[in-house]
């Protein structure tokens, strides 16, 4: 007998609302750059660094909410996918770290982390969106996923396709691509929360609320990273301006 | 000089390896580039015999072996067990260091 999942309209229609915006993220003018082959090294640099800066903080995120998840409150399915986005996001942040030492652009890491363009900064559109994230752990974990799997995440998977079939680096190709996957398989887990955990009405205004809050400031730390990397002038403090 | 290389088949991906390799600056311990992600060692960068730290770290039997004659070097043999002193290892990080 099929299951009845009582969030799977209100997890479509999250889903959908992100969609559109996909096509038009505020790193589409870096796309087009690297399609147009007119990003430079130090352009490419700037962008790695600041991607590496927000996955790194994404272990402050999660740290956050995984201490405030009780034994058993939920299946251990959902245990296991956060465990697994973790890792995931753990992957991602290697493989920044290992495209700036591949590159050339630092030879240590530890050089890497006290270079100017792969700095967290607060003050930052980056900042914003890590503290708006971090900010969530008082929330119940199927709502919390929901806003970053289904606001975030999709967007981020919009812009990693697009980056990937942009660029003419080959490294940096399969770097955008590979992570493709995985960032589908945590929009997936989105649904998977809401489907399974969102049905009373509360819960359910609450959702649309945090995946359009998530979504708005993760459109922010974009709007920072694109200005950082398309305006040399321009340090990650000042990109805090949108 | 004999390599190293990961057994897939054994590895955890525990990531210890990596991290052990990235503390001392060698960084001969990458992911691959395919949506796998899986680990592998680098024979360019990685400078066994001379460091054996991945293979004091890693936790998988089987999972690191000499990639000439497939031995096992996890648990470390011992052949591998040397006096290393602070000086040994300060010698593998100059070691890194001077590598193009």
């Amino acid at each position: 007998m099929a299951t009845a999942l009582p969030g799977k309209e209100l997890a479509e229609a999250l889903e959908a609302e992100s969609r559109p915006r996909t096509l038009r993220t505020p790193l589409e003018g870096i796309v087009e750059a690297a399609a147009a082959q007119a990003l430079t090294d130090d352009q490419y640099f700037r962008l790695v660094g600041q991607l590496w800066a927000m996955k790194r903080m994404y272990y402050y995120v999660y740290g956050a909410w995984g201490s405030s998840l009780t034994i058993n409150q939920y299946p251990p399915s959902v245990d296991y996918l956060f465990a697994k986005q973790i890792y995931d996001e753990s992957t991602h942040e290697m493989l920044y770290s290992q495209a700036i030492l591949h590159k050339g652009w630092a030879k240590f890491q530890r050089s890497a982390l006290r270079h100017p363009y792969c700095q967290f900064v607060s003050a930052s559109g980056i900042g914003l969106y890590i503290f708006s994230m971090r900010g969530l752990a008082s929330y119940a974990h199927s709502l919390r996923m929901a806003a970053i799997d289904l606001g975030p995440k999709v967007l981020e998977l919009g812009w990693l396709e697009r980056l990937a079939a942009a660029s003419q680096d080959e490294y940096l190709q399969k770097l955008f691509a590979s992570q493709v996957p995985e960032t589908r398989s945590h929009v997936m887990m989105g649904r998977f929360m809401v489907e399974r955990f969102v049905s009373q009405p509360v819960d359910v205004a609450l959702c649309k609320e945090l995946v359009s809050m998530a979504r708005r400031d993760y459109i922010t730390a974009l709007h920072g990273i694109a200005d950082f990397v398309l305006t040399p002038a321009v340090s990650p403090q000042r990109s805090a301006s949108h | 000089m004999p390599t190293l290389r990961v057994d897939h088949a054994k590895c955890t991906e525990c990531r210890m390896c990596y991290y052990a390799c990235e503390e001392i600056g060698i960084n001969a311990v990458y992911i691959d580039l395919e949506p796998r992600h899986r680990f592998e060692i680098d024979t360019h960068k990685c400078i066994y015999p001379t460091c054996v730290v991945c293979l004091m770290y890693c936790p998988a039997p089987g999972s690191i072996v000499e990639a000439e004659t497939g031995r096992s070097l996890v648990p470390p043999p011992p052949d591998l067990w040397r006096d290393r002193s602070d000086k040994w290892l300060r010698d593998v990080i100059l070691a890194a260091k001077e590598k193009p």
